[in-house]
């Protein structure tokens, strides 16, 4: 079976506010894609998405691995490039835990095996 | 899972009271539910901090039913299991933001720098809530506790084997300093 890759630009998720970007990913993770964004989530997001995630969670949807790297801060300088259209540096990856079976990080590099 | 957060929970609540607060397992998600002693009074050096000590379900980003048949339990009793885990994460998950200091507790044996932990530490440190990371399992040949120092070398890291009581006194004295 082929994996799909969705990756996700910053502008397609601008002024999207932080339950409709975990919504989108939990939509579309749920359909078997790996997706990568472009704007990593922030700690509170990626909260959100746990919890999220948690509702979510049937016998056949078990659940996903996400990984981020340079994940921004909820500081008010974040903030404001945010509001000011700007991009903070990262990314996220979020995929299904029944298709990602492995996430290794360190501080500057991502790995993740996936496959059915 | 299964960092020994809730042998923790139980050393400290017998050093302190006597008396065990939470049941062990080495099934995943043993604790489902957070699980309160109150009005535990820990005393070092002369100082006294009463503190009400709360064991939380572990979290997680995945909770797969077939993990617990895989430990012997029927697809019925899993499923359960299961479902009762996603409302222990969303209820600990909601208490991050309401405590006054944070044992964050890590197996000393296992990768520390996993998605959680950062999750988990970050919105601490964006709430300005004080935190401790508990090195566990130290008294366990693998432990290398030098790797949860390295990954996270912004925090406060407290090696200690919750089962032995090894350097648990160390703790107590970490969170008399550090509870705000």
């Amino acid at each position: 079976m082929a994996i799909q890759f969705e990756f996700i630009s910053a502008d397609a998720i601008l002024g999207r506010s932080s339950e409709e970007r975990i919504n989108l990913i939990i939509k579309s993770v749920r359909k078997d894609k790996i997706l990568v964004l472009e704007e990593p989530l922030t700690p509170a997001e990626e909260k959100l998405l746990i919890m999220k995630t948690m509702t979510a969670i049937t016998r056949d949807f078990p659940g996903i691995e996400v990984c981020s790297l340079g994940s921004t801060p909820d500081d008010i300088k974040s903030r404001i490039i945010k509001l000011l259209g700007g991009k903070t540096s990262g990314l996220t990856v979020v995929g299904p835990s029944n298709l990602v079976h492995q996430v290794k990080r360190d501080p500057n590099k991502l790995r993740f095996v996936a496959g059915k | 899972m299964n960092t020994g957060k809730s042998t923790l929970a139980n050393r400290i609540s017998m050093d302190w009271t006597g008396e065990a607060m939470s049941k062990v397992s080495e099934i995943p998600h043993e604790t489902r539910e957070v699980i309160k002693k109150e009005r535990v009074s820990i005393r070092v050096d002369g100082k006294e901090l009463t503190i009400n000590l709360l064991d939380m379900p572990g979290i997680a980003t995945k909770v797969d039913y077939h993990d617990f048949v895989d430990h012997g339990m029927s697809k019925g009793d899993a499923q359960q299991r299961a479902k009762e885990a996603t409302k222990g994460i969303i209820e600990a998950i909601k208490w991050l933001e309401h405590v006054d200091i944070a044992l964050v507790v890590m197996d000393a044996c296992l990768d520390p720098y996993t998605q959680v932990n950062i999750t988990i530490l970050g919105n601490l440190e964006a709430r300005n809530i004080p935190v401790i990371i508990v090195a566990n399992k130290i008294d366990k040949k693998s432990a290398k506790p030098e790797r949860i120092r390295a990954a996270f070398p912004q925090h406060h890291v407290v090696e200690i084997s919750a089962l032995k009581g090894d350097n648990v006194n160390k703790l107590y004295e970490e969170i008399v300093k550090r509870a705000r």
